[in-house]
C-alpha cells in the first residue's frame, strides 16, 4: 500500500536518499534495517509525510501522499516517531484519546466511536490498567505501549514506527514487538518499523528491507535474504548466520573480531 | 465488547461530554470550577476597588449604584472609579490571553509580550511620539503600530524554522534588546520632561484612562473571539512534539503561526492602550495552569487571573501610598521578581 517513486531526500546540503523506488507489501510486518546513518529513519519519516522529499513521490494506495489532506492521511496511516516528547501530567487515557484527533473537530470532540476505539486500543496495547496514570510517571516499556495505543486509537490500516524499541531492555523490546506482531496477525494491520537489532528483525519481520548509504540493498523474507554475505555487505561485519534454536529464523552471530577463545572451548570457530 | 473492557473509562476522569444538537464538546470540570471561583473573586475585587478611596463608599452602596438604584455616590462609583476598574479587568484579561498564547507557542513559561519584543516595539514608538511632541491622541496608534511592527519582525525571523519554540524566543529576545536600546537613545537625547513622561508610559498605568481604552480592548476581544474559541481546542495538541502532532493529522506550524499571531496582536493592542504592564502576561497563564493542574495554560482561567491581578495591582497602586499614585505596572513588576525566583527554585527542585 506504501511505495516510493524516484524518491530523493536530504537535509540542508546533504543528500541522504537519491532516487529510491520501493514497494512495501500490505498486510505484512516490514522491518527496515541498516547501519547508523544509512537513511532508514529518513525513509520512514518521508513515507510518513513528516519530511518533505526533494524529488519524487510517496504513494499511499497509488495516490501521492503530499496531495492528500493530512487529516485524511492520519485516518489511514498511524505514525510513531522516535522518542516522542511526553507532555507533562497528561494521563494515559488522555494521550491515547488524542489518537482520535483526525476524526474530531472542535465542535465535534467526542463520539461513541472515539470511546470504543480508545478503549480497544488501550486493551490491545495492555495499558488499560494504567488509564488514569500520568504518562510521565510510567516506565519506558509502558510509555512505548501507551504511544502505540495512541496510534492504534487512530484506527488506521497501516502503522509506521521509527525505532520503537530504542532505550528498552530486551524483555520490553520483545513485548513491544509481540504487540506489533499481534496487530499484524490478529488485526490484519500493515506494520512498518525501523529496527536496530538484526536478530529481532529476522524473528518478527515478514518482509525485510536492508539499506546502506540511502539505497536498498536487498528486500524479501528474512529467511531468504539474511545471509552472512548480506550482513558483510550492508554492515561491514563478519558473521555467521545460524538458525535460531527457538524460531528457526536466521540468527546473526558476529565473528570473533579481536576476541580470542579460551583453550578447550567447545566452540569451533567457524570464521 | 467483553465485560472487562466495559469498565475501562476511555474518557479521562474529570471531564464531561456536553451535547448540544450536533455539537459535542468535552468540558473539563476543574477549569470550570476554578473559573467560577475566579469569577467570584474578581467580582469581589471589583466591588472592593469601587468602594476603597476618598471618599470611602460602603460595598452595599457600590452595589446599589451599580444596579442603578441611585445613591449619592453615583458620581464617584459610576463615573470616577468604574471606567478605570472595568479597564483594569479588560487589560488583565487581554494580557492573560496574550501571555497564554505566546507561552504556548514558545513552550516556555518565561515568554511574554515583553520578552518577545512587542512591548519594546510599542514602547519605542510611544517614546518617539511623546518626545517629538505628538498630540496625546496619537500615542496609542503609534504604540500599536510599533508593537505590530516588532511582532511582524519576530514572526518573520522565527518563521524560517517553522516558528520552532526556541527560534521564536531567540528572535523575540533579539528584537526586544535592540528596540530597548533604541528607546534609551531616544529618551536620553530628549527633553528631560518628555523623557519622564515616556518613562511613565513605559511602566504602564491606568490613571486617567477609561471607557475609550476599554472599548478598544473590547473590540480586540470581539475580533479575536472566533480565534480564541478555536485556540482553546488547538492548544490541546500543543504539548505534543511536531512529528507526533503531524502523525495524528495536525498541522503544528500552521497552528503555531495562528496562535502566535493572535497572541502578539492582543499584546500589541493592550500595550498600546496602557503601556507595558509587566508580569501579568507572564504570571497569569502559569498561575492559572497550576490552579487547574493542566499540562498547558488554560485560556479562559488565565484571562480571569490576569483581570484579578490588574484590578488588585491598580487598587494597590492607588491606595498603598495615597495620595501618591503608583502606576499599576510598578506593582505588577515588583511582584514579578519574586515570582520568577519562585519559578526558578521550582524548576531546580524538579531537576534534582
Amino acid at each position: 500500500m506504501l511505495s516510493t517513486r524516484d524518491l530523493a531526500v536530504g537535509y540542508e546540503d546533504r543528500s541522504v536518499i537519491d532516487g529510491l523506488d520501493l514497494d512495501l507489501p500490505s498486510d505484512a510486518f516490514t522491518v527496515i534495517v541498516g547501519p547508523n546513518a544509512c537513511g532508514k529513519s529518513t525513509l520512514l519519516r518521508t513515507m510518513a509525510r513528516l519530511l518533505a522529499p526533494r524529488r519524487g513521490t510517496v504513494l499511499l494506495d497509488g495516490a501521492a501522499i503530499r496531495d492528500l489532506p493530512t487529516r485524511a492521511v492520519a485516518r489511514r496511516l498511524g505514525v510513531l516517531p522516535q522518542s516522542p516528547l511526553v507532555p507533562e501530567g497528561v494521563t494515559v487515557a488522555d494521550l491515547v484519546g488524542r489518537g482520535r484527533q483526525p476524526y474530531q473537530r472542535w465542535w465535534r470532540q467526542w463520539s461513541p466511536e472515539d470511546e470504543v476505539a480508545v478503549r480497544e486500543a488501550m486493551v490491545l496495547a495492555d495499558v488499560a490498567a494504567l488509564a488514569q496514570r500520568p504518562v510521565d510517571t510510567l516506565s519506558g516499556g509502558q510509555r512505548q505501549r501507551v504511544w502505540i495505543a495512541m496510534t492504534l486509537a487512530q484506527d488506521t490500516e497501516a502503522l509506521l514506527l521509527d525505532e520503537p524499541t530504542t532505550f528498552l531492555d530486551l524483555a520490553h523490546q520483545v513485548e513491544v514487538l509481540d504487540l506489533l506482531h499481534r496487530l499484524r496477525t490478529e488485526r490484519g494491520r500493515t506494520v512498518v518499523a525501523v529496527l536496530h537489532d538484526l536478530n529481532l528483525a529476522a524473528r518478527y519481520a515478514d518482509h525485510l528491507v536492508a539499506m546502506r548509504d540511502g539505497a536498498v540493498v536487498a528486500t524479501g523474507p528474512p529467511r531468504q535474504i539474511l545471509t552472512a554475505d548480506l550482513v558483510r555487505d550492508v554492515f561491514g561485519l563478519d558473521c555467521v548466520v545460524v538458525p535460531c534454536p527457538v524460531t528457526g529464523a536466521p540468527l546473526v552471530v558476529p565473528a570473533l573480531g579481536t576476541l580470542s577463545l579460551e583453550k578447550g572451548s567447545p566452540c569451533a570457530a567457524q570464521s | 465488547m467483553t465485560g472487562r473492557s466495559e469498565v475501562i473509562p476511555a474518557m479521562p476522569v474529570g471531564r464531561t461530554l456536553v451535547r448540544l444538537g450536533p455539537t459535542r464538546v468535552v468540558v473539563r470540570h476543574r477549569p470550570l470550577l476554578v473559573g467560577g471561583a475566579l469569577a467570584l473573586l474578581l467580582a469581589a475585587a471589583v466591588v472592593l476597588a469601587l468602594s476603597l478611596g476618598t471618599p470611602y463608599v460602603a460595598p452595599q452602596d457600590v452595589l446599589r449604584s451599580l444596579t442603578g438604584a441611585g445613591t449619592r455616590y453615583d458620581l464617584v462609583v459610576l463615573e470616577l472609579r468604574l471606567p478605570r476598574v472595568v479597564l483594569a479587568v479588560a487589560v488583565g484579561a487581554v494580557f492573560g490571553i496574550a501571555g497564554t498564547l505566546i507561552q504556548t507557542v514558545a513552550r516556555n513559561p518565561l515568554a511574554s509580550p515583553d520578552v518577545i519584543g512587542v512591548s519594546q516595539g510599542a514602547g519605542l514608538a510611544a517614546t518617539v511620539a511623546l518626545t517629538a511632541g505628538a498630540s496625546a491622541v496619537l500615542i496609542a496608534p503609534a504604540a500599536l503600530a510599533g508593537g505590530l511592527l516588532a511582532a511582524v519582525a519576530v514572526l518573520l525571523l522565527g518563521l524560517r524554522h517553522g516558528l520552532a519554540a526556541q527560534r521564536f524566543v531567540l528572535a523575540g529576545v533579539a528584537v526586544a534588546v535592540a528596540l530597548r536600546a533604541l528607546t534609551e537613545v531616544v529618551m536620553l537625547s530628549a527633553d528631560p520632561i518628555d523623557g519622564i513622561r515616556a518613562q511613565i508610559w513605559l511602566v504602564g498605568t491606568l490613571a486617567g484612562k477609561g471607557w475609550r481604552e476599554t472599548a478598544y480592548l473590547g473590540a480586540t476581544l470581539l475580533l479575536l473571539l472566533p480565534v480564541l474559541l478555536w485556540a482553546g481546542w488547538a492548544l490541546n495538541g500543543s504539548a505534543l512534539d511536531d512529528d507526533t502532532a503531524r502523525g495524528i493529522g495536525l498541522r503544528p506550524v500552521a497552528r503555531r503561526v495562528g496562535l502566535a499571531t493572535a497572541g502578539v496582536l492582543a499584546a500589541a493592542m493592550v500595550t498600546a492602550q496602557v503601556g507595558a504592564v509587566d508580569f501579568v502576561a507572564l504570571a497569569a497563564p502559569q498561575m492559572a495552569r497550576r490552579l487547574v493542574r493542566a499540562e498547558r495554560p488554560p485560556l479562559f482561567c488565565a484571562a480571569l487571573v490576569g483581570a484579578l491581578l490588574v484590578v488588585l495591582a491598580d487598587l494597590a497602586g492607588r491606595r498603598l501610598f495615597a495620595p501618591t499614585q503608583l502606576p499599576a505596572g510598578v506593582l505588577t513588576a515588583a511582584l514579578g521578581g519574586p515570582y520568577l525566583i519562585y519559578l526558578l527554585l521550582r524548576a531546580r527542585r524538579k531537576v534534582s
